[in-house]
């Protein structure tokens, strides 16, 4: 087998400066910021950044992390100012010497790196994430045609990350709002065919702090890493919502399948 | 009210606002009851010059006298007093949530919201009814 | 213990990091608590009509000279810049927030740039730019010099 050379690969091209903003549960002190000098490799993310700081210089910095390659959605933080996910930033495409990390905004701060993202799941949970439909237990496969499933396929994308909710200026100071990534989710949810779960979200999405107070801003979509687009999501409910004020908006359900039995001869 | 009726007439207030208010500056420059349609005028001694213009107390007045006027005035005032408390309403909300200060959030606007208009409309309506000196 | 790290309503106002539509986003609130703190302030003004030609001509004066000659053009050109945005902007809001001309769900596709910030949206701004800017200007050539454009 040939190797691929790469030209540079795994020499240290320059030192960068990781600013990190540290913060100690247990001493109860007010967060400060503390600096790292990391010598950086070509293709060097932040987060190898954070993990060469935790191996070498300071074993107590913490950071959530899981899968390297950004798909899991758990190393998300604000890097330079923008939210970014920590693996999928490359130190030397910064372009900077100094290199600003903080916790994501907007929500709470555990320790160091590590948000609280409980708000996160309670909003996500609140809009009924799940298809629902009227009869108790399903017989058969709900018919879905390919175009129907592009209808709200790119919202299935979204990793929960939280990215959205720390950039969204709205979150920033309403933290009952339900946010970019549960709107998005439940915008999926109803423009799913199988789903006849509208009027259960209604109360949810048309609230107060519900999709209204999305005022596309446009952030979200800005810095999600997978390209969801929460805000059309969200536009495209409110276009759902406005046009309920005026005709009341009926969901069909999908035809179902033939059932197991039939098809298998096993129920 | 439903939050999506408020915000579809907030929608909705907009948009006329746009066509009123272009009427109000109209009402203001082209069509002022005035040949000389200079706002602000610079004399040498730099002293506004209020003798004439078309901020000049009669010409003004002229404006408001007219039933047309009155009520383009009134219709603007009704729409934009709804467009921007709501809006102060909203942007309020968004930074003390909670069900206790949108509460009285909601009522301080709503009050506020009424002075404006009141003031406005008497006015419009004095105006209308031979007010002014 | 766990802390508070919210930003604040100070990151209302700071659009930076992010796409167009934030800078447009800090600007419309921005605009909207000035002009709708200006329509109080212009209410009680021209309440004063009822009260006769020498306080009218006072308060003409006093609120065009506070701080010299140029004050009151000067602000109510900003108010008039504020409110071309505003009003423009409001009807750009009002299409793209009732979910029209934005596209429809796409596959993303790397690099990840959201196509709702983007296209029909993008277009919409330039013409609404454009027609700010017009607006603007002839409101400011009248209040300075009288002419009607």
């Amino acid at each position: 087998m040939q190797e691929v050379a790469l030209k540079g690969f795994g020499e240290v091209v320059k030192t960068v400066t990781l600013r990190i903003r540290r913060y100690d549960p247990e001493s109860g002190e007010p967060p400060k910021y503390v600096e790292y000098k990391v010598p950086v490799q070509m293709g060097m993310t932040v987060l190898d950044g954070i993990l060469y700081v935790k191996e070498h210089l300071d074993h107590t910095v913490s950071a959530r992390y899981s899968c390297r390659m950004g798909i899991c959605g758990s190393c998300g933080m604000i890097i330079n100012g923008r939210e970014r996910l920590a693996c999928q930033t490359q130190i030397l495409e910064l372009g900077k010497d100094l290199v600003k990390i903080d916790p994501m905004g907007n929500y709470g701060t555990v320790k160091d790196l590590v948000p609280d993202l409980t708000k996160l799941f309670r909003n996500h949970e609140s809009v009924k994430p799940y298809v629902i439909r009227d009869e108790e237990e399903p017989k058969g496969e709900y018919l879905q045609t390919p175009e129907q499933r592009e209808s709200y396929a790119m919202f299935t994308d979204c990793i929960m990350c939280g990215l959205c909710l720390s950039a969204c200026p709205t979150n920033a100071t309403d933290e009952l709002y339900l946010g970019p990534q549960a709107l998005a989710q439940a915008f999926r949810y109803i423009s799913d065919n199988r789903d006849l779960g509208l009027n259960e979200r209604l109360n949810v999405l048309d609230s107060k702090h519900g999709v209204w107070r999305c005022h596309f801003s446009g952030a979200c979509s800005d810095v999600c890493p997978k390209g969801v687009d929460p805000a059309l999501g969200i536009q495209l409910l409110r276009q759902l919502l406005t046009s309920n004020v005026f005709v009341k908006f009926e969901q069909k359900g999908a035809p179902k399948g033939p059932d197991r039995k039939s098809v298998t001869g096993v129920s | 009210m439903k939050e999506s009726q408020i915000m579809l007439i907030q929608y909705l207030t907009g948009v006329l606002i746009l066509v009123l208010g272009a009427l109000h500056f109209l009402a203001i420059s082209a069509l002022a009851p005035t040949k000389d349609k200079v706002l602000y005028h610079y004399g040498t001694t730099g002293v506004h010059n209020l003798t004439n213009g078309t901020l000049y107390y009669y010409n003004v007045k002229k404006i408001y006298t007219s039933l047309a006027w009155g009520s383009v005035f009134e219709l603007l005032l009704t729409f934009l007093v709804f467009h921007i408390f709501n809006g102060f309403r909203i942007i309020l909300s968004e930074q003390f949530p909670g069900g206790r200060s949108e509460k009285i959030i909601t009522y301080a606007m709503l009050i506020a919201a009424l002075v404006v208009f009141v003031w406005g409309t008497r006015t419009i309506v004095l105006m209308l009814y031979g007010g002014g000196v | 213990m766990t802390i508070e790290n919210k930003k604040g309503w100070i990151s209302w106002f700071n659009p930076f990091k992010y796409g167009t539509d934030r800078w447009m986003y800090s600007l419309h609130r921005l605009t909207g608590i000035a002009l709708g703190l200006y329509l109080i302030a212009h209410v009680w003004e021209t309440s004063n009509i009822l009260n006769g030609p020498i306080t009218w001509n006072k308060i003409m004066v006093d609120l065009d000279y506070p701080f010299g000659q140029h004050f009151g053009p000067l602000i109510l050109s900003l108010i008039l810049i504020a409110a071309a945005y505003h009003a423009l902007n409001g009807i750009r809001l009002t299409i793209v927030e009732n979910g029209l001309m934005l596209p429809r769900p796409y596959r993303p596709e790397y690099p990840y740039k959201a196509k709702s910030t983007r296209g029909l949206n993008d277009v919409l701004k330039i013409v609404l730019g454009i027609l700010m800017i017009i607006t603007a200007a002839i409101g400011i050539i009248y209040i300075y010099t009288g002419v009607i454009v």
